[in-house]
């Protein structure tokens, strides 16, 4: 394989369920090698139905994706020979235990049996799962679920692996330890990561790129940082009442004013220092006849992006 | 292939987990014999004297087809559960044909199947059936049997595969397992029924499936509608391709689910 081949790359991919209209609406993106690619978005954005279109288990409507060079419909015994996967929901079964569980998936894969039984044992014990193995997985909690199918994700060692919502549900300690394993993942193998969330910190913290999501498309992508220090060093958000054209314009002509962007009633302005500037900031709104009816200054994160190219606030709950 | 048995074996393993699950499986078999079998007999007993022994021989193979269409029932209901809680994308992101899930799971439910048989052949045996004691006549018809349990599971797997309500799904299973049934020889003889309903049960594959049994596991023609103008040979050749229609049935509801 050459190194700088694309992990996955996609084309115009559309799905469409019956009248429900477009989940996804013609989306163009690639993934380099070992990197960690993030679709954040809400709920309903469309990244499930992505991924479930690049695991082959959905027909894309129209556009191409191909997946380690394979393409998902022509070629999809290949990719699946070549992916592992975690789906959004916990889909163990409860009469198995751990082991049994990925005893199973193992031989769906048809691994050996000396090589299976040693990458179990491996992978318990890396997920910190060895105590729990033999016990049926109705008894586990939602962390020790969560670790089992990364577990299972990982027991094939797929060359992408895909990971819906990994840590949804997740108390804040558990998602953390989540974080950890997959960034380790990373560092110690070529393995690439596509991940889904809609929680904006765990893009932040995990993703090389990401791409935004919003009612099946890609709004906008770039690596984290980059998305964020387009916002500016700090970003004052305001939201009130009266006409904010005469405000808007004169804020945007200030030199210090790094971006500006107003949607659905909020305006966002990126600026050098939000604490040194908030006064002259104000003080402009009156000037224009705008009456701020709530005004915070803070660093900017992936959600200020989001609400930049969407117009809506991405919850994080 | 491979893939088919494993799946085949994760469910029995699935059933063993489950003691309450094992010992109905096995009881209720028994229950059919003796509350259906025996009562049938004795009304049987009380309107023509002479008949009541031969009812018991007479409808064990019927019981034996009921407990497969159960059986397959049953089967279809867990698959329906499978694919709501989603386990079911474990295989399909897996490298494995799309058929093998279907026949892992069918191979499943007939195995349960085949053991209540022969436990029903075992019951009637001490409730005066006459059965034949012959292990090729018993072969042939758990030959039989599962032929009809992989097609009843095949329909079974393709309606759980059509629908994502449990109540959706029971509705429409009832609507096939009724006329499935009932418009057959397996609980009365031919001879007896309007000609509709005889004309319905010839072209109803249990009426095979029930006429190979009675000529494969039964001692004597019973009296009462053994229906051995239709050879041996057309029963397991109607109990193969209904195997093959069902798993087709399956695969094809299957697909457009999935797709």
């Amino acid at each position: 394989m050459i190194a700088n081949e694309k992990a996955i790359s996609v084309t115009g991919l559309s799905k469409r369920y019956g009248k429900e209209g477009l989940a996804v609406d013609g989306i163009d993106f690639s993934i380099q090698r070992n990197t960690i690619y993030a679709l954040l978005g809400p709920n309903g954005a469309g990244k499930t139905t992505t991924i479930s279109m690049l695991t082959t288990l959905v027909a894309p409507t129209s556009g191409r994706a191909e997946v380690v060079g394979f393409d998902v419909v022509q070629k999809a015994a290949q990719v699946r020979q070549r992916i592992g996967v975690t789906f959004q929901e916990i889909i163990l079964d409860p009469d198995l235990t751990g082991r049994e569980s990925l005893n199973f998936h193992a031989r769906l894969y048809g691994i050996g049996k000396n090589e299976r039984l040693a990458k179990i044992d491996e992978l318990l014990s890396l997920l910190e799962l060895e105590e729990a193995a033999d016990r049926r997985t109705n008894t586990y909690s939602g962390g020790m679920k969560r670790r089992l199918e990364l577990a299972r994700g990982l027991l094939t060692d797929p060359e992408i692996l895909f990971l819906d919502e990994p840590t949804q549900g997740l108390d804040p300690q558990n998602r953390a330890n989540i974080w950890e394993y997959i960034r380790e993942l990373k560092e110690n193998s070529n393995m690439t990561l596509l991940l889904t969330t809609h929680y904006m910190e765990e893009a932040e913290a995990l993703a090389d790129r990401v791409g935004i999501m919003d009612r099946g498309k890609i709004v906008v992508e770039g690596a984290p940082r980059e998305l964020i220090d387009q916002m500016g060093a700090d970003n004052i958000r305001i939201m009130g009442r009266g006409n904010p054209n005469s405000f808007s314009e004169r804020v945007r002509n200030l030199s210090y004013v790094e971006s500006f962007n107003s949607a659905n009633g909020i305006i966002q302005i990126g600026v050098d220092s939000g604490n040194r500037r908030l006064v002259e900031i104000v003080e402009t709104a009156i000037y224009s006849g705008y009456k701020i009816e709530d005004i915070s200054v803070a660093k900017p994160g992936l959600g200020d992006v989001f609400l930049k190219y969407t117009g809506r606030q991405l919850r994080d709950r | 292939m491979k893939a088919a048995i494993l799946i085949w074996q994760k469910q029995l393993r699935k059933a063993l987990v489950h003691p309450e699950e094992i010992v109905g499986m096995l009881i209720q078999p028994i229950l059919w014999v003796i509350l259906f079998g025996v009562g049938m007999r004795s009304m049987m007993g009380a309107t023509a004297p002479d008949s009541g022994s031969d009812y018991m021989t007479f409808i064990v193979p019927g019981i034996v087809a009921l407990t497969a269409v159960s059986g397959a029932i049953a089967g279809g209901s867990t698959w329906l559960n499978e694919r709501i809680i989603g386990i079911v994308k474990e295989y399909l992101a897996a490298p494995i044909p799309r058929l093998s899930i279907l026949t892992g799971n069918a191979a499943g439910i007939v195995t349960k199947v085949l053991i209540q048989s022969v436990i029903i052949f075992i019951v009637g045996l001490l409730m005066g059936a006459q059965i034949n004691a012959n292990p090729l006549g018993w072969f042939g018809g758990l030959v039989l049997i599962a032929g009809y349990g992989i097609g009843f599971s095949g329909f079974a797997l393709g309606v759980a595969s059509s629908t994502d309500s449990s109540e959706g799904y029971h509705m429409m299973i009832f609507l096939l397992q009724l006329p499935l049934l009932f418009l057959s020889n397996s609980l009365y003889p031919l001879e007896t029924l309007p000609v509709w309903m005889r004309i319905g049960a010839y072209i109803n594959p249990t009426t095979y499936v029930v006429t190979g049994l009675r000529q494969t596991t039964l001692e004597l023609p019973p009296a009462m509608g053994s229906m051995t103008n239709i050879p041996v040979i057309l029963c397991y050749l109607v109990s193969a391709g209904f195997a093959a229609l069902g798993m087709y049935a399956a695969l094809k509801a299957f697909k457009r689910a999935i797709s």
